[in-house]
């Protein structure tokens, strides 16, 4: 017990209880008039006026090409939603609907089970309905108390571009995807989501914003009144201007043909990507509306993996074109002088060693040099040269290119690829189950555990056009702000040697590229082939390269899986490719040079 | 237990068998608006677990004695009070700095700055008694309270600041404080407020001088307050017109974060039609169509209230108004025969907590007030204010039985 004693006077008693008395008085009276008195009013215009918020949409934003054709464009549909709470004796519903949509039952009650959110909310059962279904079911409005029929855009595919990877396509969110959307986009189970490539990258920019109207409607759902004054408009989405060209795409199509492979080139200053071809493909319009699942199954069941996007998310061992990786740490640690000359035989055993490592060309490159050998793709030079080096530094070389990275270009599910450093090689094949001087011998020919995308090779040869300074970041959004990649710190004097060979590789007789030569004196090439072996059969054939004419430098990459050597598989489509880019001038302005 | 509460027994079975009432209508009225109620996620759910863990800290704090809790109270204001700096120290939550992220749930610390203050002022008012009588000794227990509400502010919740405000009148009355001090602590507000509308500001300065003239007090100090009254009111809208559109938006928005033009006028009246359709007998248990399909927003917590009425009619709400009624009467009740000084002004302060809760919550439904996030005691969904509450009850229990 405390020492004061409690004096409350009973005029505050009492004044404390009026108020109390007089808040619960109010409360009351007010909800007596509003229940009871008023319980007419209110209750008719809950039975029979009912203000609903009803949302309103604007078409997504469409994706064009870099001189503004329409690549996707948006294709009006109706679907057809139910209010569980207003639905009357739902089977006899369905099947009269069913009857007049041309939809088995059990297809409308599979997708009622499926998007069904609560007994309040719209449920969407079908789609594609035609003007006649909905004039249909417009006049019998009386019998289907709780449907309701909205405008719904989806995606079409029209032009030559309806199989291209990055564009992506939308998918339906069902109720285990809303979950993980961002709530404050107000999404709802049934409406479409990007979800692949560019569509699911630029998501935010190409939805539209919604909006909410507020209609009275009485118990059939007949809209009676509009309240204007609370209305949300909706917004359609930004159009998404792309750097793609698409008669350069077509044309890398039509060379590519049905080979599986990748084709991607690039404005080299901007970071533009001009083509991006990933074969074989599908028709992306498959995925408007709804998608027959046997059509659905046979491509993901095909062997070929034509869903895959093999440009960002192919993994290739990269072959000889890693031995640029090579040349340039010799030069930067002055272990060896360019012209310094050794005997290719053929062959190559380590020292100590019965082991016997073969050139690609048996009877041997005789006498070479740093240049000639990289024109040649002499394996046994850089089978010597490279026990010059050690694995640590070759591999942050590597890393310092953006191998075992991913390049930032805008789109998702981009892979990182591998480049095995001491640390991968001790856990794979334990602590002495692999020798630095062997794995070296894999690495320089860009073999063994390496793996590399087509858009890393690419990220790579604009570095080597750069000369490692200023490289723009890639990217398919031209307006996309530019950023750039880490500068390298290489000299000035170990890029023109490299550049020498890469140069020798296109241009000399003897260089393993010289299919890829086109017969125009107003530019300079520089390439490289690779030939990588592969579990999987024949070779996989590289072209990777760049050529400058005037002030523009462009780069590109060919990869055709499985199809053998580079100098003569990949070399000659890059030369077609080379072709159309100087003999077109669509290209020949990028945009944001200034 | 009852028994040890001697002649303060009957009242304590009243409070008991309100809150067991209260709650019980809360659970139904949650099971109604919850989609799926057995799941983790539901309302239900997460309101049946924070009934059983606030009555567990009930158990616990009933068992404090009055003199630790007299004694520790400046302690614990100033924990409370540095717990609600804490969200400042993150990113915003739901726009806001009220909330500190548990994961699962949220704990809002201003809600126990609620509890903090009152037990705070009490101390003053308990040690001060003698002085009372003259006015400075109103200058602490107010500037206290407008310290916590200044950092409640700052989040910004300004439903929670009018809480903290809320229980020093009643208790400067409770304590003593001359009442013509007190109305010339609240007249300059009303002055402010009354200025916005010539009618008002009339009215206000007519029942201002009929009050001033009632009250013995000097002539000419009451003159000179009077007509510094008005001088304030009359100051007010050149102020106010002397401001740019930006700065009026900026304290207009300051002292209602939750002004949404669009948005509640639609709610009050989607409320009214949902309360007003429930009639006398209510439309049944889960039959409510206008509250199941979800027209209101927050209806587990701020319009729960249009949900029971619509559901169980007047009735189900005359017995909700009748049980808190009897509810806050029985604490005023308590508060009036309790022995001890300190224990009766605290019982007065959470006695006004509760009150202003039940009464802002009915009253926004209804459209008398606007539309401010304030949860209804043992009612509402919301596990802080749930911990609030059985706080409070357990403080007043361990009073009681001291």
């Amino acid at each position: 017990m405390l020492k004061i004693e409690n004096r409350a006077d009973i005029f505050h008693y009492r004044t404390l209880y009026s108020i109390l008395f007089l808040c619960i008085f109010v409360l009351i009276a007010r909800y007596f008039q509003i229940q009871v008195i008023d319980f007419n009013k209110h209750y008719s215009k809950s039975e029979v006026n009912r203000v609903k918020p009803r949302t309103t949409y604007a078409p997504r934003g469409l994706i064009l090409d870099r001189n503004g054709k329409i690549l996707v464009e948006n294709f009006p549909t109706y679907i057809l939603t139910v209010t569980p709470y207003e639905m009357k004796n739902q089977q006899e519903q369905f099947l009269k609907i069913s009857q007049i949509i041309n939809t088995p039952v059990d297809e409308l009650e599979q997708r009622f089970k499926k998007y069904n959110r609560g007994r309040f909310l719209p449920t969407i059962i079908a789609k594609n309905l035609s003007y006649e279904e909905i004039v249909t079911i417009e006049e019998m409005r009386l019998d289907f108390p709780g449907f309701q029929y909205e405008r719904f855009d989806e995606r079409i595919y029209n032009s030559s571009s309806n199989n291209d990877h990055f564009l992506g396509y939308l998918r339906e969110i069902d109720r285990e995807y809303l979950k993980n959307l961002d709530s404050e986009k107000i999404y709802r189970a049934g409406e479409l989501v990007g979800w692949e490539g560019l569509e699911k990258q630029y998501e935010s920019d190409l939805r539209y914003t919604k909006g909410i109207e507020y209609v009275e409607v009485d118990t059939y759902g007949r809209e009676i009144n509009n309240l204007s004054l609370e209305n949300k408009l909706a917004y359609p989405g930004k159009n998404l201007n792309l750097t793609i060209d698409s008669e350069l795409q077509d044309f890398s199509k039509e060379l590519l043909g049905n080979k599986p492979g990748v084709i991607i080139t690039s404005n080299v200053r901007t970071g533009e990507i001009l083509s991006m071809v990933s074969s074989p493909s599908y028709d992306l319009n498959i995925f408007r509306g709804e998608t027959d699942s046997n059509e659905w199954k046979s491509i993901i069941s095909d062997d070929k993996n034509p869903i895959l996007n093999r440009s960002i998310s192919g993994l290739y061992p990269g072959g000889s074109q890693l031995k640029i990786i090579t040349a340039l740490n010799l030069l930067e640690q002055k272990k060896l002088n360019p012209e310094d000359e050794l005997l290719c035989s053929g062959s190559y055993s380590p020292p100590g060693s019965s082991l016997v490592f073969k050139c690609w060309k048996e009877e041997g490159h005789g006498i070479v040099n740093l240049f000639s050998a990289i024109a040649q793709s002499c394996n046994v030079y850089f089978y010597e040269t490279v026990q010059l080096l050690n694995l640590e530094n070759w591999v942050k070389t590597a890393k310092d290119f953006g191998f075992n990275d991913l390049t930032k270009i805008d789109l998702p599910n981009e892979k990182r690829g591998l480049i095995p450093d001491s640390k991968f090689f001790s856990n794979t094949y334990g602590r002495w189950g692999w020798s630095e001087r062997g794995v070296l011998l894999n690495m320089t020919l860009g073999q063994g555990d390496i793996l590399i995308t087509p858009i890393q090779a690419l990220k790579f040869i604009n570095i080597v056009a750069l000369s490692g300074k200023d490289v723009p970041t890639l990217k398919l959004n031209k307006d996309k702000s530019t950023t750039y990649y880490t500068d390298l710190e290489i000299s000035s004097d170990s890029w023109r040697v490299l550049k020498n060979g890469l140069y020798d590789v296109v241009n000399n007789n003897y260089g393993t590229g010289w299919r890829a030569k086109v017969e125009d004196s107003s530019i300079q090439s520089f390439g490289k082939t690779s030939t990588a072996e592969n579990s999987q059969g024949e070779p996989h054939a590289w072209y990777i390269g760049y050529f400058v004419q005037n002030d523009e430098i462009y780069s590109l990459v060919v990869l055709v899986e499985n199809g053998g050597g580079g100098g003569a598989i990949a070399a000659p489509i890059a030369g077609e490719i080379i072709k159309k880019i100087i003999y077109s001038k669509n290209y020949m302005v990028s945009s944001d040079v200034k | 237990m009852l028994s040890k509460f001697g002649k303060n027994q009957k009242n304590f079975t009243t409070i008991f068998l309100s809150i067991l009432t209260l709650t019980a209508l809360s659970l139904l009225t949650l099971y109604s608006i919850s989609n799926i109620p057995i799941s983790l996620n539901s309302p239900f759910t997460r309101q049946s677990i924070f009934i059983l863990f606030a009555f567990v800290v009930f158990l616990f704090v009933k068992e404090f004695k009055i003199k630790s809790i007299h004694d520790y109270s400046s302690i614990i204001y100033i924990l409370s009070y540095c717990l609600c700096l804490i969200p400042f120290l993150f990113p915003k939550i739901e726009y806001t700095y009220r909330w500190i992220d548990f994961g699962f749930f949220y704990i809002q610390p201003s809600e126990f700055l609620k509890l903090t203050t009152v037990l705070v002022v009490a101390k003053f008012l308990s040690n001060h008694h003698l002085e009372v009588k003259e006015s400075r000794t109103i200058i602490f227990p107010t500037l206290i309270t407008f310290m916590s509400c200044f950092i409640v502010l700052q989040q910004p919740d300004l439903g929670t600041a009018i809480i903290i405000f809320a229980p020093l009148i009643p208790m400067l009355l409770w304590s003593g404080v001359n009442t013509f001090t007190v109305f010339l602590m609240i007249a300059p507000f009303i002055t402010i407020i009354a200025a916005s509308n010539l009618v008002f500001f009339y009215l206000w300065a007519i029942i201002m001088f009929i009050i001033f003239l009632t009250f013995e007090v000097n002539l000419l100090k009451k003159t000179i307050i009077y007509f510094a009254n008005i001088f304030v009111g009359l100051l007010t809208p050149i102020f106010w017109n002397s401001l740019a559109e930006y700065q009026k938006d900026r304290i207009l928005t300051f002292l209602n974060p939750d002004l949404d033009p669009m948005g509640s006028a639609y709610h009050i009246i989607q409320s009214i039609t949902a309360i007003g359709s429930g009639g006398f007998w209510g439309k049944g248990w889960q039959q409510g169509s206008q509250t199941q399909l979800k027209f209101l927003p927050v209806q587990e917590s701020d319009f729960i209230l249009s949900v029971i009425a619509e559901e169980f009619g007047f009735v189900g709400i005359l017995i909700l108004m009748i049980v808190s009624f009897k509810l806050i009467k029985n604490l005023l009740d308590v508060a009036y025969k309790i022995s001890d000084y300190f224990s009766s002004l605290v019982i007065i302060g959470f006695t006004s907590i509760f009150l202003s809760h039940i009464f802002i919550n009915s009253a926004m439904t209804i459209g008398l007030l606007p539309v401010k996030g304030l949860p209804f005691p043992f009612i509402s969904a919301g596990g802080s204010f749930l911990l609030l509450c059985y706080l409070m009850i357990g403080v007043v229990t361990s009073i009681s039985k001291n």
